[in-house]
């Protein structure tokens, strides 16, 4: 595989779109990318060529290469289809719908906005609108992050929200359940090490945030534990 | 469909093999390259629980047969480098089957690195880690193969991610005898597979004068509770010159050991302590130690087979205890 095709596929720019261009000279750290729609000629011998731009041309900023910025050139498609590709964003957004759901995941993890900024190298006025048209309802994430449940899984499980003080009593050992899955043994005990020794409470969200992220995963196995838990949490 | 366990002929093996079953199998070096190419893994050893009872073969193999899954099992090799990645890239919904050669690289960094691995104890992991004939320690090296190739490796780790259909899941969990015993408490500061500077009840102590001075059978591991699952470390040795002891997995700081109480009669107290495992067993193991040091030969183990390895993996790397995963509905 060529290098370039090993940067299309890392960014998840999929045939027909290509990379039209490059450049690491617009911006300290960054790297511009131009990319368009490659259509057939019809024939061999001429190849390949790229669609005619229709409309104009807008810049996303896509999800980091390294440490460098990654700027995405595109004209947006018409087909709501294409318009969902990871590499375009919405026409009022900052960045693409990939970046988007990066930083969203983030979000639900309990990451602080100023350790988001910091983590990908994000200005706080960029994090801020992006965030500021989500919940306005300017803005959507076009396709849920897989690790997490659906909506509806959410809505039918029995799992407490991850922003229940239980999960904090979990990991302090305030609290004990008796334990039946292995997996849950060694994670809380792993957790419970790591809670004891951070006082950032922005990390220590992250691993209550995992710890219910956990149960969610493995709700069907976990009835034995989740009725404690349940039980615990209405305390 | 029922997953077959059994210790097998090469060319029942081979059979199994050749009409596209998959397959995970154990067994000595020689018997191994015997088999074809196909849908399997596999890892040296020669040691193993039977329907018969403990039996130590060169020419029999024991194969696991995977069933029951969503898709074609992803069957590949993992780098020292690469390692890390083996929960993020197990199956959403399904387990992971991992065999690791001893004495290698990935050996030594799964031991001591596994628990912070990225998706560690959110997707089932379980396997072992190849040996050899005692008597060729030394001589020749643990292995594993990626039956699909036929390559051999002592460095890398075979893995087999096996998805299964929405409805069900897997469950691993572990039968470990073995319990704290009244001794005291001994901590470490660093993660290691052999230490000497301890503390023992809170006071800067010496593990292997400890041993030593206090006559400690050294057959019997250090045991740690993690939540209600006891996890042990076996000893391999105590190095006088050093006042250093060995380990067969590494210790870690933050944990608190106590030497195990001893077990009068293994084989009879496994019996009793078996669960009731809801489902069938899709795969098991048990360590080399509980074959040796219970004198297991020819004796069972309740209704869990395997083979008898070099170390067994529930998600992390675990001494002297039975292994065994059941995927359910």
């Amino acid at each position: 595989m060529k290098p370039e095709d090993m940067l299309r596929q890392a960014l998840e720019i999929d045939a027909p779109w290509h990379i039209t261009r490059m450049r690491n000279d617009l911006g300290k750290q960054q790297i511009d990318l131009w990319v368009a729609q490659e259509t057939p000629r019809g024939s061999w011998f001429f190849g390949a060529k790229n669609t005619t731009p229709q409309g104009s041309e807008r810049v996303w900023r896509h999800i980091n290469i390294g440490k460098a910025r990654c700027m995405v050139h595109a004209i947006p498609p018409t087909s709501p289809d294409q318009q969902q590709l990871p590499w375009f964003g919405e026409a009022e957004q900052p960045f693409t719908h990939a970046l988007a759901r990066q930083i969203a995941g983030m979000f639900l993890e309990g990451i602080s906005f100023q350790a988001i900024c910091s983590l990908l190298d994000i200005p706080v006025a960029e994090l801020w609108k992006f965030k500021h048209n989500l919940d306005q309802g300017k803005a959507g994430l076009s396709s849920p992050q897989p690790s997490h449940a659906t909506g509806a899984e959410q809505a039918a499980s029995n799992v407490p929200e991850a922003t229940d003080p239980v999960w904090e009593k979990l990991l302090d050992g305030s609290i004990n359940l008796d334990i039946r899955a292995l997996s849950l043994k060694l994670l809380l005990t792993k957790l419970r090490e790591q809670f004891a020794l951070i006082t950032d409470g922005d990390v220590r969200m992250l691993k209550t945030h995992e710890m219910q992220r956990y149960f969610v995963r493995h709700e069907k196995m976990l009835g034995h534990e989740l009725a404690q838990l349940v039980q615990l949490s209405g305390l | 469909m029922k997953t077959i366990q059994a210790l097998i002929s090469v060319t029942s093996a081979a059979e199994m093999i050749l009409s596209g079953k998959t397959l995970s199998i154990a067994g000595d070096e020689t018997a191994l390259r015997k088999l074809p190419l196909g849908n399997w893994i596999g890892g040296t050893i020669p040691y193993f629980m039977a329907a018969g009872g403990g039996t130590i073969s060169r020419d029999e193999v024991f194969v696991t047969e995977v069933s029951d899954f969503e898709s074609t099992p992803q069957l590949r090799f993992y780098d020292e480098g690469s390692l890390a990645q083996i929960c993020r890239n197990a199956p959403e919904n399904g387990y992971s089957v991992v065999i690791i050669p001893a004495f290698s690289a990935c050996h030594a960094n799964f031991a001591a690195n596994a628990p912070n691995y990225e998706d560690m104890y959110m997707k089932p992991l379980i396997g072992w880690i190849a040996g050899v004939h005692l008597d060729d320690l030394g001589k020749i090296k643990p292995k594993v193969v990626l039956g699909t190739t036929g390559e051999f490796s002592e460095e890398n780790t075979v893995v087999m991610d096996v998805t299964l259909p929405p409805e069900k899941f897997a469950q691993i969990d572990i039968v470990n005898l073995f319990r704290p015993g009244n001794g005291p408490g001994i901590t470490f500061d660093d993660t290691g597979f052999s230490a000497g500077a301890c503390q023992i009840d809170g006071t800067p102590a010496n593990l292997a004068d400890y041993l030593l001075d206090n006559g400690i059978d050294t057959r019997l591991p250090l045991v740690a509770d993690y939540s209600g699952a006891m996890i042990n470390v076996s000893i391999k040795g105590i190095e006088r010159s050093s006042k250093r002891v060995e380990f067969y997995a590494p210790v870690f700081p933050g944990v608190e050991y106590r030497v195990a109480a001893p077990i009068s009669d293994y084989h009879h107290a496994i019996e009793s302590a078996l669960p009731k495992v809801n489902g069938e067993i899709a795969f098991s193991c048990n360590c080399i130690l509980n074959f040796l040091y219970s004198d297991l030969e020819g004796k069972h183990t309740g209704h869990i087979i395997g083979p008898m390895t070099f170390g067994e993996i529930g998600y992390q790397l675990l001494n002297q205890t039975m292994v065994f995963l059941n995927v359910g509905d």
